[in-house]
């Protein structure tokens, strides 16, 4: 009787450990799981942190390069204004009327340039204007996307 | 009785293993985003500028340029500014024209940075 209670006993024993060990199995199976989910979508976060970086790098290039034509857009400004020690008034002064049809082209032409830099659609004239007689100088980088000027 | 407890001893086996027969439940771990509604205004409309008419007034021609204004039936009075002053009116009027492109180029920049790519979450 004894026996048989010790063998009911270890054989209930060895049932419980191997229900225990199939837990701990299925628990380091599902740690297992998540640590392969987690490895996998760190994986995606650093490939779209790199191309993150990329669209940053580039989206900077491309607004130094506009800040750059700012610069040299009201270089030319000035350029117009003084070059050769111009005088704007003593030449208005001089040839009242065609200095008035100069300045109400380039009014009109600076309008021109705002409307574009608000976002109006450039028209099929501007985007195939290549010479220098056929681009709006007050801003040609923005007017005139064809135009290469003459370094 | 010694049939009983082997029986009874079997049953208590398989009350206890019973339910890990046929292998544990296999664990599914998935999860489901719902994306950020996109705020989608649209561009803001581009600016249409309307045209003024510059007139370049000197001693000379001032008697000359208010008469046309009269028999254009315009009043004869005008807003001035000196030759310096309209440098620098070309310089600012350049500057916000140069701020609005700015603008509206982040603007552009931001969009395609959080709309184009997977970066809208």
């Amino acid at each position: 009787m004894a026996i048989a209670v010790m063998l009911i006993t270890g054989i209930a024993g060895a049932g419980m450990y191997v229900m225990k060990l199939r837990a701990d199995n299925a628990t380091l199976k599902a740690n297992q799981l998540k640590l392969e989910t987690a490895v996998e979508e760190q994986n995606k976060v650093l490939e779209q942190q790199k191309k993150d970086f990329t669209a940053i790098m580039e989206s900077n290039k491309k607004l130094n390069v506009l800040i750059g034509t700012f610069k040299k857009d009201l270089d030319d400004l000035d350029k117009r204004f003084t070059k050769k020690n111009r005088d704007i008034g003593k030449l208005a002064i001089e040839r009242t009327e065609s200095i008035e049809r100069i300045v109400n082209k380039g009014g009109s032409n600076a309008a021109r340039c705002i409307e574009l830099a608000s976002g109006a659609e450039h028209t099929e004239e501007e985007l195939k204007a290549t010479l220098k007689s056929e681009i709006n100088p007050e801003c040609p980088a923005l007017a005139n996307p064809s135009y290469v000027p003459f370094q | 009785m010694y049939h009983f407890n082997k029986i009874l001893a079997l049953a208590f086996i398989v009350l206890l293993t019973g339910c890990s027969i046929g292998g544990e439940k296999k664990i599914k771990i998935f999860s489901v985003e719902e994306p950020r509604k996109k705020l989608d205004y649209p561009m803001p409309t581009p600016l249409q500028i309307e045209e003024i008419k510059w007139i370049i007034i000197t001693s000379e021609n001032a008697n000359e340029v208010f008469k046309k204004l009269e028999e254009a039936g315009i009043d004869p009075v005008l807003f001035g500014i000196t030759d310096k002053d309209f440098q620098v009116l070309a310089r600012n009027f350049a500057q916000i024209r140069q701020k609005l492109q700015e603008t509206n180029n982040l603007l552009e920049e931001y969009k395609k940075y959080y709309e184009d790519t997977d970066n809208s979450k």
